[in-house]
């Protein structure tokens, strides 16, 4: 195998960085070694939702406080923008158009109740909730800085919220959801919607029930006990998985169905909304010719001197060797498999051995609260301002690697609420990097 | 102060001796309240291996402990089926192992009535195909594997038919004296938030390595030993049946399977206090070491969370021997000794029982219960060893059972704990039983015990907890969440570094928990923090 560039790993930041670079007329091929971050995260684009514990109302702004290690200071504030906007195109054109405005962060509502602070959110989740017209009832954390300014494009007023599972789905419940809402001073109520007959009766996960709800049939059937779950309600909350297979349609058309407008809320893994996204990269990638090798995990590299050669993987018979003049690793940290936490407590990067930092003992890698931080989640790969991996002296270790994403030292994606934007403000430097004059999206 | 009650006999120590006297004597016709400080099985009882003894760990130097391990095993197996998995267990020789032991094993199970099978190198490999292939020789004992938690839960339903009372999360604070009898034992009702009496007129310590607590309250002396062991859960069972080492006791010389996960154990040091139960990464990386001589593939193997029990053991006064603080405490005996206050210190109407061990708690309860009687003026036998426990017609326990029913079912939609195959229907019943906290379920339901460590299992359970009561939930999650982590610190390294950041990306990640600025309600309602126990 042969490329001119090969990009390890299909989460945010490898598929990004890869139609990035093949738009921009580089020869690219994706090896990876299964599904990132699309599936496992909220569905939405974060961009810097939290600093030092409070959330942050400014993205952009806030960005000039991170540490001079952040993988945004790195890239650059205009790299974010850049990606953020990037994206919004991309989305768009594969019918998945997202709402928000990298100045602003707004709420995304989640399964729990709990309002996630996030930058932009796929239309099915963009719209705004209306405010209750009693005050919070305690419980759910609501720490918004208290602006009074419109979130995002819908209107904001007083109203009422169902939030509505589709029965015998077992991933969502609707009760807890709308005890959460009502905590943040949402007047939500519960309620759950039969679903038609159809083959899963007796066992379905979320997939299967959003790849029901993309059958045009199947929708005008459901829509009718949704619109009378919802009776009263100025908006319903459902559970991401108002179809799979394409873009927004079927949520535009159940909601015409129905009447009223449905906010689909984040649910706990697999995301649909990830799943839509990972399609979505997948045709574009297809499209742009780029060549993909998936569920085969990168394993080495062969050098010469300073650069990288090839990428060694595992393949279905025997191990494949992909030559490459660049590499893109975009592995994620320990979460996503691209750095292995030993028992000792020193790390290692899987692909291509790269310095990381561990730690004294194992105990180190994680704190005393689950809720709070972990050094784990923040370990990756030191890098420069070229995204090249460094050793301990500061000095680039390969001419020709970059790191991008999650496996990026200086950052921890989960408690800053920093995933996409990191892996879109990265994708967008390696582009400029290694294809100097990058040409528009579709 | 009014009293709450009034009884017989006070049962203090919701562990499996305490329920095991309550049992018997309610079978008596004895009326008795039973106190536990926190929940039932939250002590030595549910930090353990779940090794129902042969015996044979003790064949050659505590043939007394032996003895009764074996006899019990049998009573167990008829009075309590449904908690004993029977899947024998092999003592193996190892290159290095000192092959004089192996003969003085044998003669000592001869010596205490444990039947032994000797198994040559390439059986042994049949029957654990995961053995180091280096393995010399084995003997096959009849080990089993027993639920202590299903165990306490049916002595004390049992218990509880026949008229007695458990009270949880009512520690007791202290006696009331007159003379040289105790005529109340005050307990704090955690619940309430305040003190009770509960008038006696016999009490019963039976809280294990806690006894010198009580004892100090009764102003008795009673010396234990806390003997800490160190247990370390692997995500799968490795094992058909329970693997020994055929050498003196040490640290890492036994895997037990047990329900979907085996269970590494064990090390046994002095501690100053049995609530001492931290596990150092040390400890860890010592039982996986040492068992994997025995099975290398533990080696690689993902671990899932490691803890610590207590062992009650006793060092009666007028014996000096046994360990140094911070010394092994394996020499001292695994047998187990009735005190009778009266003749020992001149306090009329309190008993302990120290020492012993899960396997032999009935006839702990027994010798115990007999002398009481004596006391008491009862007459009546005990008869715990042929009256079968509640559930025992439900036949032994199997591992597949679980997944038998789910697939019968054709309940896969309705898993709620996929690792642990815990379905809605298990949860909504124990939510109708009154279970109103995730911990609750975890203990009853085994919730949450598996490799994804409760990652989509507890905010699911918090929903159907929530179409109950209506409320949010969230602190319980919170709750939930954090005690599950409390076990975890210690063995995570690969893959369960992978799973625990996930759940962090889940909890903290999607659903923005962050759990700081929400009110402790335990702390806040006065309840005790729930302490993790054992088994998975």
């Amino acid at each position: 195998m042969r490329a001119d560039v090969v990009v390890v790993g299909a989460g945010p930041a490898g598929l990004a960085t890869a139609v990035r670079l093949a738009e921009a007329g580089r020869q690219v091929r994706v090896i990876a070694r299964g599904n990132g971050f699309t599936h496992w995260g909220a569905g939405a684009v974060d961009a810097l939702g939290r600093l030092g514990g409070e959330r942050v109302e400014r993205p952009l702004e806030a960005v000039g406080r991170l540490p001079e290690d952040h993988p945004y200071r790195l890239a650059g504030e205009a790299a974010l923008r850049d990606g953020l906007d990037w994206f919004a195109r991309f989305a768009a054109t594969a019918g998945l158009a997202h709402a928000g405005d990298p100045e602003r962060n707004r709420d995304q509502v989640t399964a729990l109740g709990v309002l996630r602070p996030t930058c932009l959110l796929p239309e099915p989740a963009a719209q705004v909730l209306p405010e209750g017209s009693g005050e919070p009832q305690g419980g759910a954390p609501v720490d918004r800085e208290g602006s009074g300014e419109p979130q995002g494009g819908a209107p904001v007023g007083r109203g009422r919220v169902a939030v509505v599972n589709f029965e015998g789905f077992r991933d969502f419940s609707p009760a807890l959801c709308a005890a959460g809402l009502r905590g943040a001073g949402v007047d939500a109520v519960p309620a759950s919607a039969p679903l038609p007959p159809w083959d899963h009766a007796r066992y379905f996960s979320a997939v299967e029930l959003a790849r029901a709800i993309d059958d045009d049939d199947f929708r005008r059937r459901l829509a009718p006990g949704l619109a009378r779950a919802a009776a009263g309600a100025d908006v319903v909350v459902v559970p991401a998985v108002l179809g799979v297979r394409g873009g927004h349609e079927p949520w535009a058309d159940l909601q015409r169905l129905v009447g009223t407008p449905l906010v689909e809320a984040a649910t706990a893994p697999p995301s649909i909304p990830g799943l839509r996204l990972f399609a979505a990269y997948r045709r574009r990638l297809d499209a742009l010719g780029v060549g993909w090798q998936f569920g085969f995990p990168a394993v080495g590299v062969e050098r010469d001197g300073d650069r990288v050669t090839a990428v060694r993987s595992e393949g279905a018979s025997r191990e494949v060797v992909t030559h490459c003049q660049e590499l893109v690793l975009a592995t994620g940290g320990v979460a996503g498999h691209g750095i292995e936490a030993n028992r000792d407590g020193t790390l290692a990067e899987v692909v291509a051995g790269l310095p990381v930092e561990g730690f004294p003992d194992r105990t180190a890698f994680l704190g005393e609260r689950f809720l709070g931080e972990h050094p784990l989640g923040a370990a990756g790969v030191r890098v420069d301002a070229e995204l090249r991996p460094m050793n301990a002296s500061g000095s680039p270790v390969h001419a020709n690697v970059r790191c991008v994403g999650g496996l990026l030292a200086g950052h921890d994606p989960t408690v800053e609420g920093s995933r996409e934007g990191v892996a879109l403000a990265t994708a967008t430097r390696t582009a400029e990097l290694l294809a100097p004059t990058p040409t528009p999206a579709t | 102060m009014t009293p709450l009650l009034e009884t017989d006999v006070v049962v203090a120590g919701g562990g499996v001796t305490g329920v095991a006297v309550l049992r018997d004597l309610a079978l008596r016709g004895v009326n008795a309240v039973l106190v536990e400080r926190f929940d039932l099985g939250t002590g030595t009882s549910g930090r353990w291996h779940g090794l129902l003894h042969s015996g044979a760990r003790y064949a050659v130097r505590d043939q007394e402990s032996a003895r009764e391990c074996i006899e019990e095993n049998t009573v167990l197996r008829r009075i309590a089926p449904h908690t004993v998995e029977d899947i024998g267990g092999l003592f193996v020789l190892l290159p290095g192992d000192d092959e004089a032991y192996a003969g003085k094993f044998v003669e000592g199970c001869q010596a205490s009535g444990i039947p032994t099978e000797e198994l040559s190198a390439a059986e042994a490999r049949r029957r654990e195909p995961l053995l180091a292939p280096d393995v010399k020789l084995a003997f096959a004992v009849p080990d089993g594997g027993i639920d202590s938690w299903a165990l306490l839960r049916s002595m004390a339903a049992d218990a509880e038919a026949r008229g007695s009372r458990v009270l949880v999360r009512h520690p007791v604070v202290g006696v009331e004296r007159d003379g040289d009898r105790i005529t109340a034992v005050r307990v704090h009702d955690q619940v309430a938030g305040e003190d009770r009496l509960i008038g006696c007129q016999w009490v019963v310590n039976a809280t294990g390595a806690w006894a010198g607590e009580i004892g100090r309250m009764a102003g008795v002396p009673i010396r234990m030993i806390a003997g800490k062991g160190v247990m370390v859960v692997m995500a799968s069972r490795y094992v058909r049946g329970v693997v020994n080492a055929c050498r003196k006791p040490a640290d890492g010389d036994i895997i037990v399977p047990q329900h979907e996960v085996a269970i590494l154990g064990t090390t046994s040091v002095q501690v100053d206090s049995p609530d001492d139960i931290a596990v150092a990464p040390a400890d860890v990386d010592r039982m996986i070491d040492m068992c994997a001589q025995m099975v290398p593939s533990l080696a690689s193997g993902r671990v899932l969370r490691a803890f610590a029990g207590s062992r009650p053991l006793y060092q009666p006064e007028s014996e000096d021997g046994g360990a140094s603080d911070g010394g092994d405490t394996r020499e001292v005996s695994r047998t187990f000794t009735v005190l009778d206050h009266a003749s020992r210190d001149g306090l009329g109407n309190m008993l302990s029982i120290v020492g012993g061990k899960l396997t032999t708690c009935r006839q702990m309860a027994e010798a115990l219960v007999d002398r009481l009687a004596e006391r008491m003026g009862v007459t009546e036998p005990c008869r715990t060893a042929t009256e079968v426990l509640p559930g025992a017609d439900h036949g032994p326990h199997r591992l597949a059972a679980p997944l038998a029913g789910v697939e019968r079912d054709g309940a896969y939609g309705e898993l709620i704990c996929e690792c642990e195959l815990v379905t809605r229907g298990q949860v909504r019943a124990a939510i109708a039983d009154g279970l109103t906290e995730l911990e609750d379920l975890r203990r009853k339901l085994r919730l949450g015990y598996g490799p994804c460590q409760a990652a989509f299992c507890a905010w699911r359970a918090a929903g159907m907890l929530s179409e109950g009561s209506g409320g949010d939930h969230l602190g319980g999650l919170e709750r939930f969440l954090e005690e599950r982590w409390r076990g975890q610190r210690a063995t995570i390294w690969g893959d369960q570094a992978r799973q625990a950041l996930l759940n962090h990306a889940i909890y903290r990640g999607i659903f923005d928990l962050r759990g700081a600025g929400r009110p402790d309600e335990a702390a806040a309602a006065g309840l005790p923090r729930a302490e993790p126990v054992g088994g998975g």
